[in-house]
């Protein structure tokens, strides 16, 4: 059995640092340390004030075997903030916009709330705010990345599963754990791109 | 299509907006706005919320230019360390202290969650007094000045009339013990009621037998294999431990994990043995024979520092791993490879004394068997193994004086020494109390001062507990919230939260931390600190309470630190003095223990002059009847106990608690997942959903405690799900006190 999982995680070739591209922030992330505690879930619902009954990362489970031969594997998700993101594409009035770090965010005065977007994005990581009237969804952290600060959910990573960094410093900890592990993620032949990287062994 | 050009991001945020992040529109349409509403509609004189507490929802970006508050944690007992981050006199966001041992820079789900406790619209107020029956819902808001005093003259009026021991007061384990040991000793009872029995007496009294300390800690740093044997960490979080546990996996630490359920932790340990319920203490009296019949055990440690090991040996020689497995349907192989592999691995390994180990009738001789399993590999104060010594809670801080307490004569409730005779009085046996009081015996108790606790779904057989309060004449309950207890309660005094409040400091490590407040107190609530002073001296015990106030008491501990409360309010933790043995002295860790003989007793004379058995021995489980299952409870990562079920951030990820049960029983009953069951003990029954999953054994169901609640008080939790107090039945282990939590066994059918 599996539950919410969205899309299988094909195996890739890591990208290598590109230090002259400019910064490009990314996801790494090792299922095999999380524990599917939800600490991420409720810190980004605190931190960015998310409406109750939506959220905007989530862990997707996969299961597998009967007793007592059973697997239980954890995939924590967000938006992939892809380098080819179908959500931009279809917004028609150039709400959704990517960064040249690859954030993708969205101008929420020029949302229209048609939510296209969300039919868009083969990884359902967008909701409709309906307080707002607005479309939203993961932003990275966008406005602790300004005060020079991970991401909530990865800060309180219990599991110390989420890792965050750009993945053009050769230096940096993500650029450092794609060098040495398998890569996988989550629906390369949709061609999104996907910033979240997931490392097994 | 238009395109705005988008430096950054930031540049367009709406202004700073805190919390908080739902409106109240949004709350009530979500999450039950017809039972908010059916409260406040019995509850007339208390206030709807305000505009003020949840005003209109204006943005989504948390402020740049805050204020950030050191403070403790308290949505568990783990007491991690946080930072919080304030704007205008509100919290919008809770982060981990990386200097806190415990929190390590994060915090858990409830952790994260504080904020939701501190606003919950549910929040008790104001003081309450009961205006009609008990349970009824109605309430006077009366002053704080006219609550205490009440509460003072029940309290002399029973004092009087039937003496101190007639009045029971009872708490959970938090920062403010000490203050509250303090209104118990010299008010004069011996009735101290604690959670602990229903929880980890096995486990500490095991270990005060074998090691003479009460729980020894663990090194994961270097730990090579760790056998758990039930400790679910990845649910049952302790903060920084369960970091630990997945930084030991990662490294490559082989874990084995003991339970009929395939738990989260089940699903991240190397092997995972779904053992029988109750047998746990076969499995580990077969690895200590297997131990000692291969002579794999530290001969040298065993020779030097343990007593009884020949004893041992002849008691544990019929224990073969075949033995086990007819017990608890473990192949004899794997026990016998485990024996091995763990006996290899040592020192470098540990089989964890667990905690919540209030499971069967034989916990405790389990818990025995797994402390002695750690002494006769020589794991002692070894990297990767069990971890000895460690100070007292308040040691090194300064003290408040106070006169002597009155002598205590009559007998306490909970049998003991009387009837218990090794359990320590400061563990105490909760559901014997609660069974006296409803006997009588061997006294009549005529009140109870309840301070965060919730014995009405904490203890075994709910019926019984509300029994036991019809024959009291008074109970008094402060809390933050009306939950079921305060809701069967005569007067209800609201406590201020964790994020509002002094409480005592904390020692941790080398370090002294502090809980403040990180806001204002809400409403009228008020800290435990100002209401057992308050109440001492109504009680006419005012020089048991000689501070001014809650600084004030802070500032007398600080004393001998050489650190000002202004400036530890600013650090949030300061290093405590060091001792004698300090600066550049190699620590060495003493080998030698707290027991009769001061070594590690394999067989105890404590246990042998007490008439039970002296070493380890089987004790059978009872079996379920054909056609039942055991009855198992765990916990969840996201609740802690009976206390965060109407927390709405916690709510969103676990409202309810459904039945787990296996598909093929399941089959046999015609259940699917999602379906109306009834389970039914000979303690009562409840209707509840099932959820149908391999991942628990065909004779075991299993939910998390803490649901169904009766309070109306509780806007999302009442009714919410079902409470196991409703089913369990009320074990004592005759030796540690110790509830038999697994032992109840239940039917189930389809509703
Ligand atoms: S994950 Fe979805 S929302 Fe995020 S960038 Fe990709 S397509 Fe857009
Ligand atoms: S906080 Fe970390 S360990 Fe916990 S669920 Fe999220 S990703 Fe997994
Ligand atoms: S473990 Fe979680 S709830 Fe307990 S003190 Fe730490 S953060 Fe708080």
């Amino acid at each position: 059995m599996t539950t919410n999982l969205k899309g299988m995680l094909t195996h890739i070739e890591p990208p290598k640092p590109n230090p002259q591209a400019g910064r490009r922030w990314a996801f790494v992330i090792e299922p095999d340390r999380c524990i599917d505690c939800e600490a991420c879930m409720v810190a980004c619902s605190v931190e960015n004030q998310v409406p109750v009954g939506h959220h905007r990362n989530w862990i997707a489970h996969r299961e597998k075997g009967k007793f007592p031969y059973l697997s239980l594997h954890f995939e924590p998700e967000n938006c992939h903030h892809c380098s080819n993101p179908p959500c931009e594409m279809v917004c028609p009035t150039g709400a959704t916009f990517r960064r040249e770090d690859g954030l993708v965010l969205i101008n929420y005065d020029d949302c229209i709330g048609c939510r296209y977007c969300m039919m868009a994005c083969p990884y359902d990581a967008r909701y409709f705010d309906e307080d707002r009237g607005v479309v939203d969804k993961c932003t990275f952290c966008v406005h602790r990345l300004d005060a020079g600060q991970p991401p909530a959910c990865v800060e309180t990573c219990i599991g110390g599963a989420r890792h965050f960094g750009d993945i053009n410093d050769p230096e940096s900890e993500v650029a450092k754990l794609l060098a040495r592990h398998e890569v996988y993620v989550r629906y390369a032949e949709a061609g999104t791109g996907p910033a979240i990287f997931y490392i097994m062994d | 299509m238009s395109s705005t050009p988008h430096p950054e991001i930031s540049a367009q945020s709406s202004p700073d907006s805190a919390w908080p992040y739902i409106t109240r529109r949004r709350f009530l349409g979500v999450m039950g706005g017809a039972a908010t509403a059916l409260i406040f509609s019995q509850k007339p004189d208390i206030p709807l919320l305000t505009s003020e507490m949840a005003p209109a929802y204006e943005g989504h970006r948390p402020p740049t230019q805050y204020e950030v508050v050191h403070t403790l944690c308290e949505q568990c007992v783990w007491r991690c360390g946080v930072r919080a981050k304030v704007k205008d006199g509100r919290v919008f966001k809770l982060d981990g202290n990386p200097h806190h041992p415990h929190a390590k820079g994060k915090l858990c789900p409830r952790g994260q969650a504080g904020i939701a406790t501190l606003y919950d619209p549910d929040r008790l107020q104001y003081p309450l007094i009961r205006a009609g029956e008990r349970g009824g819902g109605k309430w006077k808001r009366v002053s704080w000045e006219d609550a205490l005093d009440y509460v003072a003259s029940r309290m002399l009026e029973i004092k009087e009339k039937y003496g101190p021991e007639a009045m029971i007061f009872s708490t959970t384990h938090n920062l403010i013990q000490t203050q509250f040991e303090n209104l118990l000793k010299a008010y004069g009872s011996p009735n101290y009621g604690t959670q602990r029995s229903l929880c980890f007496n096995a486990m500490i009294l095991s270990n005060l037998m074998t090691y003479g300390l009460e729980e020894p800690g663990r090194d994961y740093s270097s730990a090579q294999y760790i056998i758990l044997t039930g400790r679910n960490l990845m649910e049952a979080i302790s903060n920084s431990e369960t970091q630990d546990l997945v930084a030991a996996i990662a490294r490559g630490a082989k874990v084995v994990m003991l339970d009929p359920r395939f738990t989260k932790t089940a699903a991240k340990a190397s092997e995972w043995l779904p053992i029988k319920p109750g047998t746990d203490l076969a499995f580990h009296l077969a690895l200590i024979h297997e131990i000692i019949e291969n002579e794999m055990y530290d001969e040298e440690f065993v020779q030097n520092y343990t007593v009884g090991f020949d004893e041992l040996k002849s008691a544990v020689s019929g224990y073969t791993p075949e033995w086990a497995a007819s017990k608890c349907e473990i192949p004899a192989d794997a026990i016998r490879r485990i024996a091995r592999e763990f006996a290899l691995a040592a020192p470098h390994a540990f089989a964890h004394p667990n905690w919540r180990t209030s499971n069967f009738l034989n916990s405790f001789q389990t818990e025995r068997a797994i402390a002695i399993l750690n002494a006769l590999v020589g794991n002692w104060n070894q990297p990767g193994g069990l971890v000895g010594g460690g100070g007292g809670e308040g040691e090194g801080l300064g003290t408040i004086p106070q006169p002597p307490y009155p002598r205590v004569s009559a007998l306490r409730l909970d049998g003991v020494p009387w009837k218990y005779p090794l359990v320590p009085f400061k563990l105490g046996v909760f559901q014997e109390l609660r069974d006296n009081i409803l006997r009588g015996d061997p006294y009549q108790a005529k009140g109870w001062f309840i301070y965060r606790q919730n014995p009405l779904n904490s203890l075994p057989e709910r019926r019984k507990t509300i029994e036991a309060f019809s024959k009291l004449e008074f109970i008094v309950t402060i809390d933050i919230s009306m939950n079921d207890t305060a809701w069967f309660s005569d007067v209800v005094l609201p406590e201020a939260t964790y994020l509002e409040r002094y409480d005592p400091l904390a020692v941790v490590g080398d370090s002294v931390f502090i809980r403040q407040p990180v806001v204002a107190p809400m409403y009228e609530s008020k800290p435990g600190l100002w209401i057992f002073k308050e109440l001492g001296e109504r009680l006419g015990l005012g020089d048991y309470f000689q501070y001014q106030d809650e600084e004030d008491y802070l500032r007398k501990q600080l004393e001998p630190l050489g650190v000002t409360l202004e400036e530890l309010k600013e650090l949030g933790h300061f290093p405590m003095p060091r001792g004698e043995s300090a600066a550049g002295e190699e620590e060495t860790p003493a080998l030698s223990w707290n027991t009769p003989s001061g070594k590690v007793e394999l067989a105890s004379e404590v246990l042998r002059n007490s008439e039970f058995p002296p070493t380890p021995i089987w004790e059978e489980p009872p079996a379920a009847p054909a056609d039942q299952f055991y009855l198992l409870t765990g916990k969840v990562a996201q609740h802690t106990q009976f206390a965060t079920q109407n927390n709405w951030l916690l709510h969103e990820r676990v409202p309810d608690n459904p039945l787990w049960i296996h598909p093929d029983p399941a089959r046999d009953r015609g259940i699917e997942s999602g379906d109306e069951v009834w389970v039914e003990s000979p303690g009562g029954r409840v209707k509840t959903v099932a959820l149908v999953t391999e991942r628990i054994r065909p004779d075991c169901v299993y939910m998390t405690p803490g649901f169904g609640k009766v309070s109306k008080g509780m806007s999302l939790a009442y009714r919410a799900g079902v409470s196991d107090s409703d089913l369990h039945l009320s074990f004592i282990d005759e030796i540690s006190g110790s509830q038999a939590l697994s032992q109840t066994t239940v039917t189930v059918t389809k509703a």
